[in-house]
């Protein structure tokens, strides 16, 4: 234990047993709180951002770009919002992030390699800790939200991308498959076939971005930082108002309900 | 005490028993694809698939087999269902048990989703499959449709043998790069550098979590003391963390750019499918009035045929729903069943006509009658449930030289309940 420690403590008045339970208690909500920040990750994941990171062809330069950092910043910036209000800590992102990580290939192994017995090659699922662990830096060194959305949104935006090219760019390489060019992702989508996922349901490379050749992806990761920047506003603020929440308003009707005793009675 | 454990471990060894040794409390290993749920008026009036055959009905891991054949987008497409106008073509078992090898329509690659089916036509297809995990597979031809979901075909089984562990699938890109194995490629690259990236992050969150947390810091942040929250040392970590991140990004982006220096865009693109002008159909089949028996198990249809053709032709065969009632008066249209087709889609009791033999020109009433307990079995019935009520298929016509006609039945159905009704009969 630290000076600093030992000052945290004295200045909370927690010394001696007090101050041992109050870790035991620690240690039993971060247990908690990793299920729930990863579950929470997750589902948010799954909502919103779903097949786009499910499957290697499905991560085009269009959308995955755009939509995986707009949908992973959302529980980033919330997390982020809960932890530094209340306990100043500046690890929001980085525990949605690396606890997603950890759940999501937990779902690859378990779920779509062993019941659905899809190759990884498939489902390599893609990540945000880079910009996650950038988020909480820029947050520490400043200690305001607003600096972190300007500059830790747009980071957030461009490097995911970057970040994840680096495992994805071989799954780009040029494949001759039945005649066709393809790239070596969408042959993998064609040898391993999934029975409720037709072609056509990628939502993939449409529109007219497409006129910027070769560009298009970095003119979607731009659009990603932009939209980022105002998404983690959003997600701090909501964060920051559920740190608000100090109790349920019951009137006397709710404690009837639940049996207790209403106020009147108790006078 | 003693007493208590062994009860727990007699409990245990029986609940392990019913459930491991019984296994009929367990759920069963899925074997089909739910196609005896898709509503009746989708598998009666969409896509009819015939001609077809199966090159083989076992293989060993690394084998291939092929499936061919031909499918009728119906004339009498429902409305409840969006019409054709982009598909998919494949074949299917439970999960990725057979890998594809390569798909044609019309003789045109198959990787891509085709645009403009048109309603009338026969399409033709080929599939060759991979066996990848070894086991007893059902496997379905499917046409997928947008707007409409998957509307699948004849299912059989497929037996795989060997060992799953054999499965290799090379190939080498246009770059000159050899992939040993499409399964595993670079999956080893992408868990270590997601591993790298966890430790950074799990050394971040160790950093924080190893001091006094939850009530201390909520306390002292009460009592405004918040500057010990976080010390000049954190921030030059926090620093030091954003800058490492940053140089793993370009330094990272910047080798892969130099590694793979061609790479292409997932291919966005769909075909158009090639056709030939539209065949005239050589006898034409105009259904006046058609009934299904639900005590009896028996569709009853009358209809006036008429034979544009310069010779007699008779009926041999009514298809619908994958099921072939087969006229087993007409050597023809026996023979024409090919000896890998799945019995459960041959209905035993065949198909009944009345008097189906049809002079040139002539246009005559026909009674036809498909009776099975197939249509229970298959959950075909509930079609007498639909908005619509109408029943389709498929008659294929022989002449004496055994050439054959393939012709459409549509029109609506009524039911009959508990003895009341119509009473069709020859």
């Amino acid at each position: 234990m630290t000076e600093n420690d030992r000052e945290v403590l004295r200045v909370a008045g927690l010394s001696g047993d007090t101050a041992r339970w109050s870790r035991t208690f620690d240690y039993l909500i971060i247990v908690v709180a990793a299920f729930l920040v990863l579950a929470v990750t997750y589902i948010n994941f799954l909502l919103l951002a779903g097949d786009w990171d499910f499957f290697t062809d499905f991560k085009d330069r269009q959308y995955w770009v755009v939509i995986y950092p707009i949908v992973q910043i959302m529980m980033a910036a919330a997390f982020q919002a809960v932890f530094w209000t209340l306990f100043r800590l500046p690890f929001g992102a980085t525990a949605s992030a690396f606890l997603f990580g950890l759940g999501v290939w937990l779902v690859r192994y378990h779920s779509w390699m062993g019941m659905a017995h899809f190759p990884l090659t498939l489902v390599v699922p893609g990540t945000f800790m880079v910009g996650a662990m950038i988020l909480d830096g820029i947050l520490t060194v400043s200690r305001a939200w607003l600096v972190t959305g300007l500059f830790g949104g747009t980071l957030f935006g461009i490097t995911f991308y970057a970040s994840n090219w680096i495992v994805f760019a071989p799954y780009f390489q040029p494949v001759e498959n039945m005649g066709q060019l393809s790239s070596l992702a969408d042959v993998i989508g064609y040898v391993f076939p999934r029975a409720g996922t037709p072609e056509y349901i990628r939502i993939i490379e449409r529109g007219t971005l497409r006129t910027f050749s070769d560009s298009s992806t970095w003119v979607s990761v731009f659009f990603s930082c932009f939209i980022c920047i105002f998404m983690y506003m959003l997600w701090w603020l909501i964060g920051a108002f559920a740190c608000k929440a100090a109790s349920v308003p019951t009137g006397d009707r709710f404690k009837l309900l639940f049996g207790m005793k209403p106020a009147e009675a108790t006078k | 005490m003693k007493k208590l454990i062994k009860r727990l471990l007699v409990a245990c060894l029986g609940l392990s028993a019913v459930l491991g040794g019984g296994g009929d409390l367990l759920p069963a290993m899925v074997e089909a694809h739910g196609e005896r749920a898709t509503e009746p008026y989708i598998r009666t009036r969409t896509v009819h698939w015939y001609d077809m055959t199966w090159s083989k009905d076992s293989i060993a891991v690394n084998d291939t087999y092929t499936i061919k054949g031909k499918f009728r987008l119906f004339s009498d497409w429902p409305d409840a269902a969006a019409r054709p106008e982009l598909l998919y073509v494949s074949a299917y078992g439970p999960g990725a048990v057979l890998t594809r090898v390569e798909s044609r329509l019309n003789g045109l690659p198959a990787q891509q989703s085709f645009r403009g089916g048109e309603l009338g036509r026969d399409y033709e297809f080929e599939i060759t499959m991979k066996g990848r995990v070894p086991g007893r597979w059902h496997v379905h031809t499917i046409v997928q449709v947008e707007g409409a979901g998957a509307i699948v075909g004849p299912g059989k089984w497929i037996e795989v043998t060997g060992s799953a562990s054999d499965y290799k699938q090379s190939l080498e890109t246009m770059t000159g790069n050899k992939i040993d194995d499409l399964q595993t490629y670079k999956v080893a690259d992408a868990q270590r550098y997601h591993l790298f990236l966890g430790a950074f992050a799990l050394a971040w969150l160790l950093w924080w979590l190893r001091r006094p947390l939850i009530i201390p810091r909520w306390l002292a942040i009460q009592k405004g003391r918040s500057d010990l929250l976080v010390r000049p040392i954190d921030d030059k970590v926090a620093a030091a963390m954003v800058g490492v991140m940053l140089l793993i990004t370009v330094v990272g982006y910047h080798n892969a750019t130099q590694a793979y220096p061609y790479t292409v865009p997932l291919r966005g693109g769909w075909t158009k499918i090639p056709t030939q002008p539209l065949p005239e159909e050589k006898v034409r089949v105009d259904l006046t009035h058609a009934e299904y028996d639900v005590p009896g198990r028996s569709l009853r249809m009358r209809a006036n045929i008429t034979n544009t053709l310069d010779k007699p032709v008779r009926i041999g065969e009514f298809m619908t729903a994958e099921l072939r009632f087969i006229n087993k008066a007409l050597p023809a249209a026996v023979a024409n069943v090919t000896p890998g087709y799945p019995q459960e889609l041959l209905p035993g009791q065949g198909l009944k006509v009345d008097n189906d033999l049809l002079a040139p020109g002539e246009t005559r009433s026909v009674y036809i009658e498909a009776t099975d307990a197939v249509w229970e079995v298959e959950r075909l019935v509930s079609f007498l449930s639909d908005v619509d009520s109408r029943i389709g298929g498929l008659v294929f016509f022989w002449d004496e030289k055994g050439e054959r006609y393939v012709s459409e039945l549509h029109g609506p159905i009524v039911p009959v309940i508990k003895g009341h009704g119509t009473h069709m009969s020859m």
